[in-house]
């Protein structure tokens, strides 16, 4: 199979790309090359795979046409009922890590299901969940910081490095290659995506939408439990503000990406280069030592810019389109032999 | 006689206050082509989404090849070898030709799609159509009738016994109809057995065998052979009382009069190359083309949706500037009944009222911007008497109007902004005989009032019935206009000559 981009889209990487790159380079100016020092490269890679991991978390629940605002709670409660698993109860780090995966599949499979059943708007079932959950968060840690040093081993895990990259962000990239394989090898992918492009043509060919939504919203939690597991394995210790500002970024990553709001869509590759540059604004800031508020403020700007962007983007190639076709057809009246040639043209 | 295909046996569906089917009987042979015939709201779509599984009954039985089965959704249909070609358009806008073909039964191998097999399948099916399209194309950039098309391929793909076919036609050519005719015989040589639902009884004729006839969710025809019932007898058990033969009145344009509207060797964003045409008050100018002959787009120019890159658009002698609808319509009195009622035509969300007001709401409304809302009913009550919309109240939502109804409430929407010139879009897609006629009479008046019409229409027969002059588009140009002389076998042969005169040789 080859990879075919449509045009649009190709022409969106390569602009995610010249950011990446732009942005690098002048972070690496300013920075006088520290930047690209080893230590400070290792943690930018480090810190790449939450962004990674809930972009695709929230694009997942993008293509059924709904939105999870409870990824940060979910990733957020995950490390924290493993944290004090293993701290406070004495349970093997490890069986913490997997507790991380199964709250989060709970939580999101408890989502969709919700949203299945009640007929309530995603929205505000997500928005709920967020909150019960962000409450239990709070329940289980209250105002400690429960130390790395309870779970070494899951911790060096989280410090390890493979081929020079560190393991959690090349975990993170093989998370982003089996979503987007996942998405255009396996029916359950091409149903989630058809029953968010159109529910009745979805039921007319015998997909359940039921069905979508309850896996894409089980997904969706079940990587935003990934992305819990990532920060209690990588940061120094865990507390109540793990996830909390995961929301802006996990609808960042997806819409600077280029996945329609609307449902049916999916850009795996898109999703992951933006949250590369999701990652640079946070560098950057780091670097700056500005307010995180400032960070808020560009990327939110940057996903109206892409939304924007997109629209008009849209506008120009029909028109473009249209030229084209005209040029045939004006050909055919004034030179009939010539018309062949012309519509070749326009096929290119 | 042999084991019917299909058989359903006493079908009842109820909706709150409305008895949609009501003890209904159909029973399909294989090698038979059947004609389901009613006028709008017979029941007709209701039956065909109770044999595909899209909707349960409340009573009744359903035997396929003998063996009784009942389908709770519609994957469970298409294993049983029924497919079909719902009334309304279902694709996956996102996908491309091939994967919305083969999507009930995606082709897949050691458990992961095969995309070789999906494109080579959706080849197999669109070859059997003679859908000259790269089955890889994305559906967002098909035309409706082209869409159609693939549905109706879709129908093909998996081993179909019964097809069930609602108003294929509808929005296809009448050279694309001829494709499908083909195939569909070619399945009944094969022994299939095919429902087929028009409106156009001309079609019917020419190619079914057998007919039932559903009135208010009754079978007042069951299974009888049409060559037996003439086309003036089914439309009496149609509509259930008998209905005058269609008169045509005379028509005469006053060719002294300058045109209203004019183009002049007209280029468009849309790719139109070269068009020139003219419309006179009171004259009813037909537009007419195969599929993709650019009419809907040439329309859209005139409203300024897509811009005139050469050429000029003269409204009343003086070149306009339309920039968008609203442009068109309060300054140059330009108004357009779009092709797709339902998506672009009504609010079906919003009542009587409120969709056909919406366009006065700027002449209505008082110093404030407030519109009163009995202004706004009496206009509106005037437009529902002359059109007779049949509603219960203004209140009643659109959405829950008949096809012909929406159709006479998006027309009311034009005329209540007082227009000069409308651009009238398929007026009469899925809609039945007896309303059918009811547009045309109105058509004719709204000419006779002075109106200048541009009549968009893929059904021949209405062309030749309805414009004065027929404007025939091939390929985004203009290929021709004739005279109509309303004489059906000679118009038909001069339209079909001028676009094949056209076409490009291969």
């Amino acid at each position: 199979m080859k990879l075919k981009l449509p045009a649009s889209l190709g022409s969106q990487y390569l602009v995610l790309l010249a950011t990446i790159v732009i942005g690098a380079v002048v972070l690496g100016i300013s920075s006088g090359g520290n930047f690209f020092g080893p230590v400070s490269m290792q943690t930018f890679f480090q810190f790449l795979a939450v962004p990674i991991l809930i972009g695709l978390a929230q694009m997942i629940t993008l293509a059924v046409g709904q939105l999870n605002l409870a990824i940060g709670a979910i990733g957020g409660v995950s490390a924290c009922l493993a944290a004090v698993m293993v701290a406070d109860w004495g349970f093997n780090p490890w069986l913490g890590a997997l507790v991380c995966l199964v709250v989060g599949a709970v939580a999101g499979l408890a989502n969709g299901i919700l949203v299945v059943v009640t007929k309530i708007n995603g929205f505000i079932v997500t928005l709920a969940t967020m909150t019960v959950l962000l409450g239990v968060q709070y329940a289980l840690v209250n105002t400690r910081t429960i130390s790395a040093d309870n779970w070494k081993p899951v911790a060096a895990l989280g410090k390890a490095s493979v081929l020079g990259l560190p393991a959690i962000f090349v975990i993170a990239i093989v998370v982003a290659v089996l979503v987007g394989l996942a998405f255009k090898y396996t029916t359950t992918g091409r149903h989630l995506l058809a029953s968010g492009d159109n529910e009745h043509a979805a039921t007319l060919a015998g997909i359940s939408n039921d069905r979508s939504l309850t896996i894409a919203h089980g997904a969706s939690g079940l990587i935003a439990g990934f992305a819990g597991f990532v920060s209690f394995a990588s940061l120094p210790g865990v507390n109540q503000s793990v996830g909390g500002d995961w929301l802006l970024s996990s609808f960042a990553a997806p819409i600077i990406g280029g996945v329609s709001l609307t449902g049916g869509t999916v850009a795996v590759f898109g999703t992951v280069l933006a949250a590369f540059v999701v990652r640079l604004v946070d560098s950057a800031r780091a670097e700056f030592q500005l307010a995180p508020a400032w960070v808020n403020l560009v990327i939110g700007a940057v996903i109206l810019g892409t939304v924007a962007l997109g629209r008009l983007r849209e506008n120009r190639e029909s028109t473009k389109a249209g030229m084209l076709r005209a040029r045939v057809a004006t050909h055919r009246i004034n030179a009939p032999h010539m018309a062949e040639t012309a519509a070749k043209e326009a096929s290119l | 006689m042999s084991t019917p295909i299909l058989q359903a046996r006493n079908v009842t569906k109820t909706y709150p206050g409305v008895k949609a089917l009501d003890n209904v009987n159909l029973t399909l042979a294989g090698g038979e082509i059947h004609a389901l015939l009613g006028e709008n709201g017979a029941g007709k779509s209701t039956l065909i989404k109770y044999l595909t599984g899209v909707h349960t009954a409340d009573s009744g039985s359903l035997l396929i090849s003998g063996a009784e089965q009942t389908f709770s959704n519609p994957s469970e249909s298409t294993e049983a070898g029924v497919g079909v070609v719902h009334q309304e358009r279902n694709v996956i806008r996102e996908f491309t030709v091939a994967e919305n073909i083969v999507l009930s039964r995606t082709p897949k191998k050691f458990g992961f799609i095969d995309w070789k097999k999906v494109n080579s399948e959706a080849s197999r099916c669109l070859a059997m159509l003679d859908f000259d399209i790269d089955p890889s194309t994305p559906i967002s950039k098909l035309s409706s009738a082209q869409i159609q098309l693939v549905e109706i391929a879709r129908a093909l793909y998996t081993d179909t016994k019964v097809l069930l076919l609602d108003e294929p036609t509808a929005s296809i050519s009448d050279a694309e109809a001829a494709k499908l005719f083909k195939v569909i015989h070619r399945l009944k040589d094969d022994g299939a057995a095919i429902l087929f639902v028009s409106h156009k009884l001309d079609e019917v004729y020419a190619h079914c065998d057998t007919v039932t006839v559903l009135r208010d969710g009754k079978t007042v025809l069951s299974d009888a052979a049409l060559a037996d019932h003439p086309h003036d007898e089914i439309v009496n058990i149609m509509v259930g009382r008998s209905l005058a033969s269609l008169v045509t009145p005379e028509r005469s344009v006053n060719t002294a009069v300058d045109p209203v509207l004019e183009l002049r060797n007209v280029t468009t964003t849309a790719g139109h190359g070269g068009i020139s045409l003219d419309v006179r008050p009171g004259e009813i100018l037909g537009l007419y083309g195969l599929v993709g002959a650019g009419r809907t787009e040439l329309a859209h120019a005139i409203l300024g949706r897509e811009r005139i890159t050469e050429g000029e658009l003269l409204v009343n002698g003086k070149p306009a500037k339309i920039r968008s609808v609203k442009d068109a319509l309060h300054d140059y009195g330009i108004g357009y009944v779009t092709e797709s009622r339902k998506e672009e035509g009504v609010f079906l969300d919003a009542n009587i009222t409120r969709n056909i007001a919406a366009t006065t709401w700027g002449k209505l409304a008082g110093p404030l911007g407030v519109v009163k809302v009995s202004d706004e009913r009496a206009l509106v009550e005037k437009y529902v008497q002359e059109l007779g919309i049949r509603i219960s109240s203004q209140d009643q939502l659109a959405g829950q109007l008949s096809g012909g109804n929406q159709q006479k409430v998006s027309l009311a929407k034009w005329l209540a902004a007082d227009p000069k010139i409308l651009i009238i879009d398929e007026p009469t897609i899925g809609i039945d005989v007896r309303t059918k006629r009811s547009f045309y009479e109105l058509i004719w008046g709204l000419a006779d009032q002075g109106l200048a019409i541009l009549l968009i229409s893929s059904d021949l027969a209405e062309m030749i019935t309805l414009a004065d002059r027929i404007a025939v588009m091939d390929s985004f140009t203009l290929a021709g206009t004739v005279e109509n002389t309303r004489h059906y076998d000679s118009m038909s042969q001069d339209v079909i000559r001028l676009i094949h005169a056209k076409a490009p040789s291969h």
